[in-house]
């Protein structure tokens, strides 16, 4: 009988121990603290925003559906912008040219971050592209969106305001 | 003589269901652009591939399968 509970946790063990190795950034755990260089040439570190609701995004310019959304970012920016709220928007391209002349003419006032080597992305555990993060006041991960589809933006848009609510 | 026996089981059950898991070198989501990479195409130099591919189909008389029509004549 002790033996067979012995192997149930070992075999349990065996199950868990990758699964905790995996999902880095899930609801209800602390953010994973960071610094990027930006597009405008400075430096944003997530800490820095701690007292603000923050919305990390992540993409790249061969992904479809983060090309789709990002026009739609500009919007929720601009809407909850005073209400204590900031998007980063985390491109994963090595090299960040393709993003840099995708970009250009965009309407786009919330900063825009280059992971080069893909540091920030394996931190947090990106199971998709595009995947996108929400960070209430306090520095926790609420919410983990991944994928995107039209319409998903009035979900974007209902997680922000709850965060920003509190 | 049955503890040991066990134990090993055990050990094997447990590397075996790890390895399930968790998998390495593993492409991650964010890293999906190195499958378009030269280096992961099975023709380096596509114009010559396709004449190759057009040289091999009219001499076999056989064309089809390959994402290209006609009928073996080699004249298309």
């Amino acid at each position: 009988m002790g033996n067979i509970r012995g192997m149930l946790f070992a075999t349990c063990l065996a199950l868990g121990l990758p699964a905790l190795a995996w999902g880095a950034a899930t609801p209800g755990s602390p953010a994973p603290d960071f610094t990027l260089a930006a597009r405008d040439g400075g430096k944003v570190s997530l800490a820095e925003l701690k007292g603000q609701v923050v919305m990390i995004n992540f993409w790249a310019t061969w992904c479809g559906p983060c090309r789709q959304e990002m026009p739609l970012f500009a919007q929720l920016q601009s809407k909850y912008e005073p209400l204590g709220f900031t998007l980063l928007a985390v491109n994963v391209e090595p090299d960040s040219a393709a993003a840099v002349t995708w970009l250009k003419g965009m309407p786009i006032t919330f900063p825009i971050l280059f992971d080069t080597d893909s540091a920030v992305a394996g931190r947090f555990g990106v199971e998709g592209m595009p995947s996108t993060v929400f960070v209430d006041r306090n520095g926790q991960v609420r919410y983990v969106h991944r994928g995107y589809k039209p319409g998903d933006e009035g979900k974007y848009a209902d997680m922000i305001r709850s965060l920003v609510k509190e | 003589m049955r503890l040991p026996c066990r134990l090993a089981l055990l050990l094997v059950l447990a590397a075996a269901s790890s390895g399930c898991s968790s998998v390495e070198p593993w492409v991650k989501p964010y890293e999906r652009q190195y499958f378009a990479d030269i280096v992961m195409s099975g023709e380096r130099d596509p114009v010559a591939a396709a004449y190759l591919n057009h040289v091999f189909e009219a001499r076999e008389g056989a064309r089809g399968a390959t994402g290209s029509h006609g009928g073996g004549c080699g004249c298309n």
